[in-house]
């Protein structure tokens, strides 16, 4: 049977071959999209593994090193400068190093190199004992673009004697398998925002697949009769169905894998946390792009089954099956439960600690995505009962009978978008939130000293004035351990020279903006918008694809139709609008809908009323506006299709 | 019976890349005459009846619909005579599944502008006449293949065209109910004024038509008038 199905769809001719053209490319698609979010997560994980080192296991005795993590700035960007005090030469070194780094060596990472290469030496290099001794290589950088220095120190560097350098540890290797260390909470974080990413994406994703799987298995309609004609079961018909709608899911899916590989450059490029990726991190590994591609065929079969069991296919052809209307308000009651998970979340989320934030997070997007299908085709059906009963004109009679014959098909064009809708309602008040968040000064240099230093106010005019700067320089009270040492440069283009100048007054000490110090969470915020954008222009991609696999495949159910109706003299433009009024009337009422319950969803939070914030409003607008255009342009590129169906010089009327 | 043609083809040829389906082809019908074409399969029927309908262009000869020349005119141009001027049935699966019986036969009212609870209505007032009193909100799932063929001719006419095109209407139906079809199509064909061409195989159909034109490899072998 199986077999029959191969040859069926091999010699199925052009119309096969468009159907699995269609339904192969939704599956490749939402699978490139899905590798690329699972990519992000074993990217974090990579990322993660390559940098443990910087949180070795600390040693009882017999260190092979002290190691100092320190975040300094220069010209913008961040740099992230281990010292090695003390390092012992014939231990394992750290990894990308060929060797222990002596005392008095800088290796730098190739991105270090480059900017040394481009900023004077009195903004850069004057911080670091001695010119690069060599570059770090991939094996201990976080990403391609990091700007990392390990520089080696001699036993008893100031920098270890400094009061208050709680963070020199003694190292007793660098062979560390799982990070274990307090600067890492930052990861987890980004660890979870992904895991909700993958879950933003993935529903989408998976509403495209069973589109466009569900489609298939109905078009195929007719030949399946005559197979139950000729005898074969029910059974049986509906694995020649179905095994062609997993064999071309399973294809598409090696060929979205495929894609997300030859894309991955260009994935790399949208960074995280700062910095871009290596390619090869983005792409998940061998097992998991197996496990994408067999959850792919998996869920493209389960849709294709759930499609064909709403039609019976007798031998004298395919009846759809009459549902009972009254069932239809239970699914009231599923948004009803629905509301109340996310009352419970909104709870949860007071007591649950971060590691657990994505997974409670999922839940909520889980309970709104199902609420949002359950009341689609509800919302369909009313409209579609409102269009039939008032329409005067013959596209809107049609496209009422068609929404209300049949509901859930109807809406399953329209899932996606709704569902991307919902996902610009929920992120929007959510970026405008954070997006206010960072506040602190871009052009005061800070520094602090340990508690009872003296004359540091003068030593530091002293070295401002030896190379010219002027600058107002400030004994701060406040600083909470030791004294602090505010400098305003005059001029803020000195920023880095005058950092520079300072660099060393207390050995070891981080000379950095108070914007600076933030620097994480500003990236943070800078990663939340990004990010938010791109899973939004992802899922409206997959909202605008399964529009137009959908489309175009409602367009070949209903070819033969279409095509006695134009013959009968319907003008292209009436059938056009009638596609046209199906299609965007029940994306308004459900789009307006879904953003009521993603800005519901993100009250937990962030007010709704953030929302309404110029920042969120403009990304709001902008997505909707955007995504609108989209699925039309979408719907609109399955017209040739139309033409083409109704073409009447082609194969006569039989 | 009035016998200036209200539609014609002369002299029509029709070929297909290399292959000539028509060649030569004179046909013509008055207001309220039957036609049938018949002739085995492959022979250019269908081909025939789409040029005369304005679906396909001929190659060469000339269509006139009254006075109007067809085969030159646009392709929205012949759309809209299509819609104005001629009703069609064909062999099964013409009415759409997701409207009720009275509403496909409103469709071409509608489309022609007519509103729609005045084209509901004109439509309705075609139902009992053709033994469909009662069927009015039925979908067309829920009709047999008889009735299905007489909805479809309700559509036909309902416009009031100058010529109603049929291609093998009875062929999905059993000979009884086949023969009912046709005649209640003729019937209403010619108590209407309407001209009628039927694209047939079956020769009881042929006989209950006023004139038969013969087709064998796209020219006519024979047109007739029955006695
Ligand atoms: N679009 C087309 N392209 C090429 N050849 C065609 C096309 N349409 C019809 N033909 C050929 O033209 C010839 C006549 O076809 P037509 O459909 O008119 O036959 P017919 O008399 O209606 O046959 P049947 O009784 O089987 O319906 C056939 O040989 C057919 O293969
Ligand atoms: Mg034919």
């Amino acid at each position: 049977m199986i077999g029959l199905a191969l040859r069926l769809l091999r010699l199925g001719g052009r119309r096969a071959w468009a159907s699995a053209g269609l339904v192969g490319a939704g599956a490749a698609v939402a699978t490139t999209l899905l590798t690329i979010a699972v990519g992000a997560l074993h990217g974090l994980d990579e990322r993660e593994s390559r940098t443990a080192w910087r949180a070795p296991a600390v040693a009882a005795a017999d260190p092979v090193a002290q190691l100092r993590l320190r975040t300094d700035s220069a010209a913008g960007r961040s740099i992230t400068q281990i010292d090695l005090v003390a390092p012992v030469a014939t231990a394992a070194p750290p990894p990308g190093l060929p060797r222990m780094p002596a005392p008095g060596e800088v290796w730098v990472s190739p991105a270090l190199a480059e900017l040394l290469g481009t900023l004077p030496a009195d903004e850069l290099a004057a911080r670091y004992p001695g010119p690069a001794t060599g570059l770090l290589g991939e094996a201990g950088l976080q990403s391609p673009d990091e700007l990392v220095a390990v520089i080696g120190r001699p036993a008893g560097d100031p920098v270890l004697t400094v009061p208050g350098n709680s963070d020199v540890a003694p190292v007793a290797g660098f062979d560390v398998p799982r990070p274990a260390g307090r600067d890492y909470a930052m990861t987890d974080v980004y660890r979870q925002l992904t895991i909700v990413a993958v879950a933003l994406v993935v529903f989408p994703v998976a509403g495209l697949l069973g589109a466009s799987a569900r489609l298939s298995a109905a078009r195929r309609s007719e030949r399946l009769a005559t197979l139950r004609l000729l005898g074969a079961s029910a059974r049986q018909v509906t694995v020649v169905a179905v095994a062609e709608v997993t064999a071309v899911a399973a294809v598409a899916a090696v060929v979205g894998v495929l894609l997300e590989w030859a894309l991955s450059p260009l994935v790399a490029m949208i960074p995280l946390a700062g910095n871009g990726w290596f390619a090869a991190d983005v792409r998940p590994g061998l097992l998991a792009c197996l496990a994408i591609v067999a959850g792919v065929a998996l869920l493209a079969t389960a849709s294709a089954v759930g499609g064909l069991r709403q039609v019976v296919v007798g031998p004298l052809g395919v009846v759809r099956r009459q549902r009972p209307q009254g069932a239809r308000w239970l699914r009231l009651l599923g948004v009803a439960v629905a509301l109340v998970v996310l009352l419970v979340v909104n709870s949860a989320l007071q007591v649950v600690s971060v590691d657990a934030m994505g997974i409670v997070f999922v839940v909520a997007i889980l309970a709104m995505f199902g609420s949002v299908a359950l009341i689609g085709p509800l919302v369909v059906r009313v409209l579609g009962s409102r269009m039939a009963r008032g329409a005067g004109s013959v596209p809107g009679l049609l496209a009422g009978r068609r929404l209300l014959d049949d509901p859930k098909g109807a809406f399953r064009p329209l899932a996606g978008l709704t569902l991307a809708v919902f996902v610009a309602g929920f992120l929007a008040p959510m970026t405008a939130v954070v997006a206010g968040t960072v506040t602190a000064d871009p052009s005061m240099l800070r520094l602090t000293a340990p508690a009872g230093a003296t004359g540091l106010e003068d030593a530091a005019r002293a070295r401002l004035v030896s190379i010219g700067i002027p600058a107002s320089v400030d004994t701060v009270d406040d600083a909470r351990e030791g004294v602090g040492l505010a400098v305003l440069p005059a001029d803020p283009a000195q920023l880095d020279r005058a950092r520079t100048a300072l660099d060393g007054l207390v050995p070891g000490a981080v000379v950095q903006t108070g914007a600076e110090q933030e620097h994480e969470g500003a990236m943070l915020v800078e990663d939340l918008q990004r990010g938010a954008l791109v899973v939004l222009v992802a899922t409206f991609l997959v909202a605008a694809t399964a529009t137009g696999t959908a489309a175009a495949a409602r367009v070949l159910d209903h070819r033969h139709t279409l095509r006695l109706l134009t013959l009968a003299g319907t003008p292209l433009v009436a059938l056009d609008r009638a596609r046209r009024a199906e299609t965007v009337r029940p994306l308004f009422a459900n789009g307006a809908i879904a953003l009521v319950l993603g800005l519901a969803c993100a009250s937990p939070f962030a007010a709704a009323a953030k929302a309404l914030e110029p920042s969120g409003l403009l990304l709001l607008a902008g997505v909707l506006v955007a995504g609108t255009a989209l699925v039309l342009a979408a719907t609109a590129a399955s017209r040739p299709l139309l033409r083409s169906v109704t073409a009447p010089d082609r194969e006569g009327s039989r | 019976m009035n016998n200036a043609p209200i539609l014609s083809g002369s002299r029509l040829t029709k070929r297909f890349g290399a292959s000539t389906v028509l060649s030569d082809v004179n046909v013509a019908v008055s207001p309220g005459e039957t036609l049938a074409i018949t002739g085995p399969s492959g022979s250019g029927k269908s081909t025939l009846l789409h040029c005369l309908a304005g679906i396909l262009r001929p190659d060469e000869g000339v269509v006139r619909l009254g006075a109007e020349r067809v085969d030159t005119l646009s392709e929205g141009a012949r759309t809209a005579l299509r819609l104005q001027r001629m009703g069609f049935v064909f062999q099964f699966g013409q009415l759409l599944p997701e409207l009720p019986a009275v509403e496909n036969v409103a469709l071409p009212l509608m489309l022609g502008g007519v509103p729609r609870r005045e084209a509901v209505r004109r439509a309705a007032a075609w139902f009992p006449s053709l033994g469909l009193a009662g069927l009015e909100l039925r979908r067309p799932g829920q009709l047999s293949g008889g009735q299905e063929q007489r909805v479809a001719i309700a559509r036909a006419l309902v416009a009031e065209p100058a010529v109603v095109f049929a291609d093998e209407p009875t062929g999905a139906l059993d000979s009884a109910t086949g023969r009912q079809v046709v005649e209640l199509l003729c019937g209403l064909a010619v108590r209407t004024g309407t001209a009628l061409v039927v694209v047939t195989h079956d020769p009881d159909v042929a006989a209950a038509c006023h004139r038969t034109v013969a087709l064998r490899d796209g020219r006519v072998v024979r047109a007739e008038v029955p006695a």
